[in-house]
């Protein structure tokens, strides 16, 4: 038997209404569970692309003091068999080269008054050294006077990949969690809209009503919950991130700047309410699964 | 036709809810079921219309052996019989007309030829002016004729009704029993559980009494009861 999409329609909607405060928690929570991964999901994004930016540039990079003197370190650098080039890079070349890797911070660079980067040397080695090599400069390199810190290449990219695989998966984390709490709520929405409807469910048994009719609006109630949930949060990530972008034109900070250069692709923005509509869906049935069996007719 | 051969229903091993009980009733036939309260005339109709199964014996609607059905064949069981109960049982969100109209509506009959059957039986039962009324804003007879409407929209070959006047005055009682014979001249087989033995006399009907689960002086098919097995009841088309 075909159920009528129409009545399921009605009745899903029915449901919804019937108990407003437990609709309205579950959509809200399971906002908030897509909210904080989309959020983390969105910086690691912004974090990973500069990651890629940076993984291209020197192996070795040498963070000057203000005073030293580039010419001389640069001189003693070049001097290591296993170095091919070493290039001085001023404050403002680093600002210059930042505002290439993000031209979508445009305003955000251009109220910039100082150079906010230190002159650094960066070192390149020949092909065919050891892997080991860039970590040995760096390591002689961190004890000469002038030398503000320094950093190889390898060390670079294992921080980025550190802190982008941090965020990735402390998002997951919680997102794993707050989705759990999520699909719950709407298992205790489904619940209590049940309970609510225990009578009509055993007059609709009675009168020859199919378990897949009585439990269609119920599947359907929770996972427009959930996909209204995914999509609210979705909206409320985007007026973050337009919140973040607007406020740091306003005021640039080149290092939060970063984080909020790009929103999320659209495969990953559609996730949110696609996976907010499963949630609903698994909560449904794990309410329906449990608690409607238990559901007698009224008679 | 229904047909009941040596069933019982316990309830725990110390509660004999029926015991024994055989009967037959032929098909366009309207029938009282009587007896005290508990004598088993609601643990009765529950079997009869699978809300319930037998502990033992067998149970048979139109032919069909509903003991051997499939659960998820009962629901198409049930929309071949009318049921009306004692407190209505309707919904009270839904209009009169979609509390008629449910079943009609899930499987999906368009909205015309719904309303021209609600407004028909609602016509039979005095009540088409209020197919947008809800349920609260009728009285009690009111509500139980929209029931009795809701159990012959499908045109069903059986009507059970359980104590269907138990909440009514005698002269709704009254009406109330006109309308099952009125449904009952038109083909329909009729069970009445009731305890109000003054209706059933007047009505001058076929009773059967139940006393403390077992059939007294019961109608009894004194041929040997058929073993039915058969393929699951289908949908009707």
């Amino acid at each position: 038997m075909s159920v009528r999409p129409r009545y399921v329609l009605a009745e899903a909607w029915s449901i919804a209404r019937s108990s407003p405060r437990q609709t309205a928690a579950a959509v809200t929570l399971i906002t908030l569970a897509l909210y904080v991964p989309g959020l983390l999901a969105l910086l690691s994004r912004n974090l990973g692309r500069l990651a890629a930016t940076e993984s291209q540039s020197a192996a070795v990079v040498v963070t000057l003091q203000p005073a030293a003197d580039r010419h001389a370190l640069a001189a003693r650098l070049a001097q290591d068999a296993r170095v091919r080039t070493v290039r001085i890079v001023g404050s403002d070349a680093a600002l210059e080269r930042f505002r290439l890797a993000y031209p979508d911070l445009g305003a955000a660079l251009a109220e910039l008054k100082e150079a906010p980067f230190p002159p650094s040397l960066e070192v390149s080695l020949r092909p065919g050294v050891p892997p080991l090599a860039a970590s040995e400069i760096a390591a002689a390199a961190r004890l000469w006077p002038g030398v503000e810190s320094v950093e190889s290449g390898e060390e670079f990219e294992r921080r980025f990949r550190d802190a982008v695989g941090l965020m990735r998966n402390a998002g997951l984390f919680l997102g794993g969690i707050l989705t759990l709490a999520a699909i719950l709520s709407v298992a205790s929405a489904v619940r209590l809209a049940l309970d609510l409807h225990r009578d009509e469910v055993g007059i609709m048994r009675l009168m020859g009503a199919t378990e897949g009719t009585i439990r269609a609006p119920f599947w359907l109630c929770a996972t427009a919950e959930g996909v209204l949930g995914g999509a609210a949060a979705l909206g409320l990530l985007y007026g973050t991130f337009r919140f973040a972008t607007h406020w740091l034109a306003r005021d640039p900070h080149p290092l939060l700047s970063v984080f909020w250069v790009r929103f999320l692709s659209l495969p990953a923005a559609l996730l949110l309410p696609a996976v907010g509509g499963a949630a609903g869906l698994a909560g449904s049935l794990l309410s329906l699964g449990r608690k409607y069996r238990k559901a007698k007719p009224a008679a | 036709m229904i047909q009941l051969y040596s069933v019982s229903k316990k309830y725990g091993p110390f509660r004999d809810a029926l015991m024994d009980v055989t009967f037959r009733i032929a098909p366009g036939e309207f029938v009282f079921l009587t007896g005290p309260s508990g004598a088993g005339k609601s643990t009765l109709l529950r079997l009869l219309f699978l809300e319930e199964p037998p502990t033992t014996g067998q149970i048979l609607v139109n032919g069909r052996n509903i003991g051997v059905l499939p659960h998820s064949q009962v629901p198409y069981l049930r929309r071949t019989m009318g049921i009306v109960f004692q407190d209505f049982k309707l919904i009270g969100r839904k209009t009169v007309f979609e509390n008629i109209s449910f079943v009609q509506n899930v499987l999906g009959l368009p909205r015309a030829e719904q309303k021209r059957r609600a407004y028909h039986v609602l016509k039979r039962v005095g009540l088409h002016h209020q197919m947008n009324a809800y349920p609260d804003e009728l009285s009690g007879g009111e509500q139980q004729r929209v029931s009795i409407a809701r159990a012959i929209v499908n045109e069903p070959t059986v009507l059970l009704a359980d104590e269907p006047t138990g909440n009514l005055d005698p002269v709704l009682a009254e009406e109330i029993m006109r309308l099952f014979v009125e449904i009952n001249i038109r083909g329909t087989t009729v069970v009445v559980a009731t305890h109000d033995l003054e209706l059933i006399r007047r009505m001058g009907k076929r009773t059967l009494t139940l006393e403390r689960g077992r059939l007294h002086d019961p109608d009894r098919v004194r041929e040997d009861a058929p073993i039915v097995r058969e393929a699951p009841f289908l949908p009707q088309a």
